[in-house]
């Protein structure tokens, strides 16, 4: 039984077979120290005895002269024994780990490659060559810009990655591990998919890596399963878009002509297709970003009309009074569409979690290089709140969710300040080129 | 030869076309509709309207196709409005698309857009 605690692992493996990988480089000094003493003491002795029991037979002088040779020639003789039997088995023990080690990096279903000091690649394992379709051969020695013309990596996104800021790269200086999605071109032609880590080998705690490994797991066929729910998804918001549209328009142009009754029932249709829309759009950016297929298209923006227009809206105006707080003239570089989202995300959650007819405002300001644009409510109190916190799969938390995404794609983030009797929820923006008070 | 309240709408939706041709007509405009872009050629070959209002996902030929074929045909001289529930549309506007009404929209909205580009004829005096 050994200090693993098990004689046999599951699967039949001896463990004994195994390398202990939890020893340390002090234990080797501990080993060579333990096998130099031993040596050294048993040399003492055998002279020290040896020595005792010549004398004690023998006072002839040739004698002891030469049996004091012979002594030596078999000390020489045991000594080179013990140094063979040690050397060997210690070669043999580093031999099977070696084997050990190779059999298991090579019988790894994930690519892996192993970058030197030099950073180029210094091995491969076949899952890499087969993942990449090049032979070994040609794989190793190739340095990251060789890499580049070869297979193209490229962010999902589409723009291709230097081959400074290959993650195998940038583990060296800013130290790991790191990970991130790339695509690539594969030797056979076709697109490959791998989510890639990256990690350095250092000899001692806190040394710089002297060695790379990066890791490469093929994830072609979940990016397409997840593109395929994204098409999906895009296909059926457009589906849905198209009869919102149609239900809208036909109950406003009802509007005109109907009884006070029917009139309230028809904007409360109205106010529900405004609502339906922006589901829509709110699954649509979870779905694209939890397949990291978002695109922002930001350009130069006042936010003066799109805070005015978001406040005019009717879905609003039916149980608040909306106000606007308007510091200056503050532009920003955004995407209007998704921002407009944002807004009226915050929104909604404002008068979800207001007093009926409190007033809500809309207030947008600069803040030195940055803006803020904010909803300020009166909250219910706690026991009547709608959702206390923001479930993720509420409608509430849905659009929180999809406002904190949005805000970050722009370099900005949210924030909640309350008062005694006031929330403000924040949307805090990098300015843009022309921002002013 | 146009008139000069005609609207062509375009659209692949018949609830879609129903109700702005309403709304267009109790605003005083004439309206004539189509189905894709095919339909809408021929329709602008037979009288060239004031204004398109036109969906972009349609059958046979779609929005864009529909607006490159008609400006390289007729030129600019007719403004064409994208009435769509496409994301992004206004980052792909170019020359051919004057104006983008996004889906769902709301009809003064649509009113407002419209009077953008077709002018009303005045009212006949009563004597």
């Amino acid at each position: 039984m050994n200090d693993r605690g098990a004689d046999v692992v599951p699967g039949g493996v001896d463990p004994k077979a195994l390398p202990d990988l939890t020893q340390r480089a002090s234990s080797a000094h501990r080993m060579a120290g333990t096998v130099t003493a031993a040596f050294a003491v048993t040399g003492l002795m055998w002279v020290l005895f040896t020595d005792i029991v010549l004398y004690a037979i023998s006072h002839d002088p040739v004698l002891i002269a030469r049996i004091e040779t012979a002594k030596g020639w078999i000390f020489i003789s045991l000594a080179s024994l013990l140094l063979y039997a040690v050397t060997f088995r210690s070669a043999a023990r580093l031999d099977r780990v070696r084997r050990l080690t190779a059999a298991v990096v090579e019988s790894i279903a994930d690519g892996v490659l192993l970058l030197g000091h030099d950073r180029r690649i210094a091995y491969a394992n076949p899952a890499a060559a087969r993942m990449l379709g090049c032979p070994l051969d040609e794989l190793v020695g190739m340095s990251a810009a060789d890499f580049s013309l070869r297979f193209h990596i490229a962010y999902p996104g589409g723009g291709l990655v230097p081959p400074g800021r290959y993650i195998s790269q940038r583990v060296f200086d800013e130290g790991g591990p790191l990970h991130y999605k790339v695509k690539l071109a594969p030797a056979g032609g076709g697109e490959l998919v791998i989510s890639a880590i990256a990690a350095g080998v250092r000899l001692s705690l806190g040394a710089p890596a002297t060695w790379v490994v990066s890791v490469m797991h093929d994830i072609s066929d979940t990016e397409h399963l997840e593109r395929l729910r994204d098409q999906f998804f895009a296909a059926a918001a457009h589906s849905l878009k198209t009869p919102v549209a149609v239900i809208k328009a036909d109950v406003q142009s009802l509007m005109p002509a109907a009884a006070p009754k029917q009139r309230r029932i028809a904007a409360s249709i109205d106010r529900q297709c405004d609502r339906i829309d922006r589901l829509v759009q709110n699954l649509m950016v979870l779905s694209r970003s939890r397949s990291q297929t978002l695109e922002l298209h930001p350009s130069e923006m006042e936010l003066r009309p799109l805070v005015e227009q978001i406040a005019q809206e009717g879905v609003w105006s039916y149980r608040h009074e909306v106000r606007t707080e308007l510091t200056g003239s503050p532009s920003i570089r955004a995407d209007h569409e998704r921002l407009a989202l944002v807004l009226r995300n915050l929104m909604y959650e404002a008068s979800r979690l207001s007093l009926a007819d409190s007033p809500l405002t809309l207030v947008a300001r600069p803040e030195g290089d940055r803006v803020a644009v904010g909803v300020r409510y009166h909250p219910l109190p706690w026991r009547d709140r709608v959702s206390e916190t923001h479930g993720e799969y509420d409608d509430i938390g849905i659009g929180r969710s999809v406002a904190e995404t949005i805000a970050e794609g722009h370099g900005g983030s949210l924030s909640d300040e309350a008062t005694d009797t006031e929330m403000t929820s924040w949307l805090h923006l990098p300015g843009g080129t022309g921002a002013h008070a | 030869m146009s008139k000069c309240n005609d609207v062509l709408i375009v659209d692949d939706d018949l609830d879609m076309i129903e109700v702005i041709e309403l709304v267009l007509h109790d605003a005083g405009y004439q309206t004539r509709s189509a189905l894709n872009g095919k339909q809408a050629l021929d329709a602008v070959e037979l009288e060239m309207p004031a204004l398109i209002v036109l969906d972009m996902l349609m059958p046979v030929m779609n929005g864009w196709q529909f607006a490159q074929a008609f400006r390289s045909r007729y030129g600019r001289a007719v403004p064409i409005v994208v009435a769509t529930a496409a994301e992004h549309v206004e980052r792909r506007r170019n020359g051919d698309i004057t104006d983008v009404l996004p889906k769902p929209f709301e009809i003064s909205d649509l009113l407002r857009m419209v009077a953008r580009h077709v002018q009303l004829p005045p009212p006949p005096i009563v004597q």
